[in-house]
């Protein structure tokens, strides 16, 4: 028989000592972590269990809504209305937008921002305007940032860019979790809860139509929509992406979209292609010139620009 | 030096060291990135929803001062009131007309006040086709000149129709000709843009000189 290995030279005095470096070590580790205990965004158990959006029943919905309300009514100190709108029956949306009388006042950009809770500081905004020279239609060397005294400026015209509902997205083709698809009325949509902000969806959209939240989102209480939808304006959390959604609060009500509401030129049409007497129907009927934009990237977007001639 | 005691200098020396990088980062001694100051909010303005003009439709449903139709206030009844040129066959609005300033296309094509006005009852309007119409039903004045952009706007193509898409809800609210357009210089006025987007990084103090593309 072996004898027993010597025990190591481990007296009560040096395991004081170690344990005493150990302690100042675990309280520098906590104070280093002090940030994150103002941290206020941590995911609840309860959003961290949620299930996929497709695979939820209507009482997990109910919950989830209910979660989101509390979370809402928590931070912005007001009581939302969070409801889930699904695609109406025989209705696929599309969005014409008349570059003739477009002045390029951003009305819509704001009003935008106003119904879909996006963040004001840093700002999000899903439209962008670019002003290009008449005859031209290069979008790359288009300025966004003018700033005249007044719109329209002679030689100019308009092309506000927003998400083009495209029918063949390459957004929802790269998302590695399924947290962004089309459907069946069109629309292109995030769950925010189950995004995981890899941002390939932004890398994939020609248009440039994907916004990432880098930061917490903030916006001031008295401005905040009260009337949100799951897959809508609810207002979204840092690190996730988000875009134009048509307005889904209030397009699947009949409602027609915040952008054109507030247009003041009337260049902005909106509505059901399924039915022929729509505004948009008549408009691809009797207008002749059209733009896809990038169309030959196939994308084939349910967004068309035209002239009126 | 005997190893246990060069082990205690060395547990000595790390607790020291974490005592110290406690102690910094309980303090921020290192300080923490400022938060940048919030962007200004848009001038809520910019959000409105409403026309660039208000009809007289707007004005009887707002109650509001009607002053200005009241023709026969001013006017006397069954006497057409008479319109004077200058030398070069402008038409001379009354300066009590301040508000009618005429353009309307280009060199004044369509500045005869009885084009649209009715002479004998001045609170009518007359269209093209001879209808007599009340300052309400204005669209059908435009209409009977502006035949294509009239049925346009019927469908819904020309101007502006809010509410509801779906027709099923509460009545659409088409805005007429004249929310747009002034009838006596229908030409659509410029405005003052919106602001332009703010970039990523640009806070309230420190605004960013670069143009970025894109985004
Ligand atoms: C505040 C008083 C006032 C009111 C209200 C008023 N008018 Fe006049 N209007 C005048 C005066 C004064 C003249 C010049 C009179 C003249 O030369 O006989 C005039 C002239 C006109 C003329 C001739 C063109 C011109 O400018 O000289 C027309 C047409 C006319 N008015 C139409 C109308 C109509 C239509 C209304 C109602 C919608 C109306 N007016 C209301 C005071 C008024
Ligand atoms: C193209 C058609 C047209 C012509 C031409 C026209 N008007 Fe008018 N006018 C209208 C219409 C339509 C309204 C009602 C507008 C509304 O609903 O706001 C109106 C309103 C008015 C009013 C009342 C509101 C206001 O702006 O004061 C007066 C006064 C008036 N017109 C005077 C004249 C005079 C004077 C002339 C000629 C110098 C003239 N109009 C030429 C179509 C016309
Ligand atoms: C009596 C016929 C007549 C009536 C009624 C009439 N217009 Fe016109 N309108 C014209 C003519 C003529 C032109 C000039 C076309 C041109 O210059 O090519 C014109 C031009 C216009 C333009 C283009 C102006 C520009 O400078 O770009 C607008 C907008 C317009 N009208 C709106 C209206 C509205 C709104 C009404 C109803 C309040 C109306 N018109 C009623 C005859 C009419
Ligand atoms: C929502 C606002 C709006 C309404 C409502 C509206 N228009 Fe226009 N209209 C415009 C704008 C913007 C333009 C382009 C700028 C311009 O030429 O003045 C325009 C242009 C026109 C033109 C010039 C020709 C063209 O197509 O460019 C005519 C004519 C015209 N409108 C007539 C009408 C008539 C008639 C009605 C009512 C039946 C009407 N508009 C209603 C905004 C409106």
């Amino acid at each position: 028989m072996e004898t027993p290995e010597p025990v190591p030279d481990m007296n009560r005095r040096s395991f004081l000592r170690t344990s005493a470096v150990l302690t100042t070590g675990l309280a520098a580790l906590a104070a280093s972590l002090k940030p994150l205990m103002e941290m206020t965004d941590f995911p609840t158990a309860e959003r961290f269990m949620q299930k996929y959006y497709k695979e939820m029943s209507k009482t997990d919905m109910e919950k989830v809504l209910k979660r989101i309300a509390d979370d809402v009514e928590q931070q912005y100190g007001l009581r939302p209305e969070v409801r889930d709108y699904k695609p109406l029956n025989g209705v696929e949306y599309v969005y014409c937008l008349n570059l003739t009388r477009c002045i390029g006042c951003r009305k819509c950009v704001h009003a935008c921002v106003a119904e879909n809770n996006q963040s004001r500081s840093p700002e999000i905004q899903y439209i962008r305007v670019l002003k290009l020279p008449h005859g031209s239609l290069d979008i790359e060397k288009a300025d966004h940032n003018y700033a005249p005294e007044s719109v329209p400026e002679k030689g100019f015209f308009y092309m506000p860019v927003q998400c083009q509902q495209c029918k063949n997205p390459p957004c929802v083709k790269v998302c590695p979790v399924h947290a962004t698809w089309q459907e069946t009325d069109g629309i292109t949509v995030i769950d925010y809860d189950w995004c995981i902000g890899c941002r390939y969806c932004e890398a994939a959209c020609p248009y440039w139509a994907r916004r990432f939240n880098f930061t917490k989102p903030s916006i001031p209480k008295e401005r905040i929509n009260p009337n949100m939808s799951y897959l809508g304006n609810r207002p979204r959390r840092q690190g996730v992406m988000e875009k134009c959604h048509f307005c889904i609060q209030r397009t699947r009500q009949g409602k027609y979209p915040a952008c054109l509401e507030v247009c003041p030129t009337g260049a902005r049409k909106f509505g059901n292609i399924l039915d022929p007497s729509s505004e948009v129907s008549h408009i691809l009927r009797t207008k002749r010139v059209f733009i896809q934009l990038k169309e030959e990237m196939g994308t084939n977007p349910r967004f068309f620009y035209y002239f009126d001639v | 030096m005997t190893s246990s005691s060069k082990k205690d200098l060395t547990l000595a020396a790390l607790a020291a060291v974490f005592l110290i990088l406690a102690a910094v980062f309980l303090t921020d001694a290192l300080g923490r990135p400022k938060l940048p100051a919030p962007l200004p909010l848009v001038d809520t303005n910019f959000l409105s929803t409403a026309t660039v003009r208000r009809s007289y439709a707007d004005l009887v449903k707002a109650k509001d001062d009607l002053s200005d139709f009241d023709c026969y206030t001013c006017h006397e009844k069954g006497k057409a009131p008479p319109l004077r040129y200058d030398s070069r066959q402008n038409l001379i609005v009354a300066k009590e007309h301040a508000d009618v300033v005429m353009g309307h296309g280009s060199h004044g094509r369509n500045n005869n006040c009885f084009n649209c006005h009715n002479e004998t009852n001045l609170e009518l309007l007359q269209s093209r086709d001879g209808r007599q119409l009340r300052f309400s039903d204005s669209p059908q004045l435009c209409g009977s000149c502006h035949g294509p952009t009239y049925r346009d706007w019927e469908t819904g193509v020309h101007g502006r129709t809010g509410g509801y898409w779906n027709r099923t809800g509460e009545p659409t609210d088409r805005k007429a000709c004249v929310n747009c357009h002034d009838p006596h210089s229908p030409h659509f006025p410029g405005r003052h843009p919106a602001p332009g987007p703010h970039g990523l990084h640009e806070t309230a103090d420190a605004p960013s000189t670069q143009p970025e593309t894109h985004r």
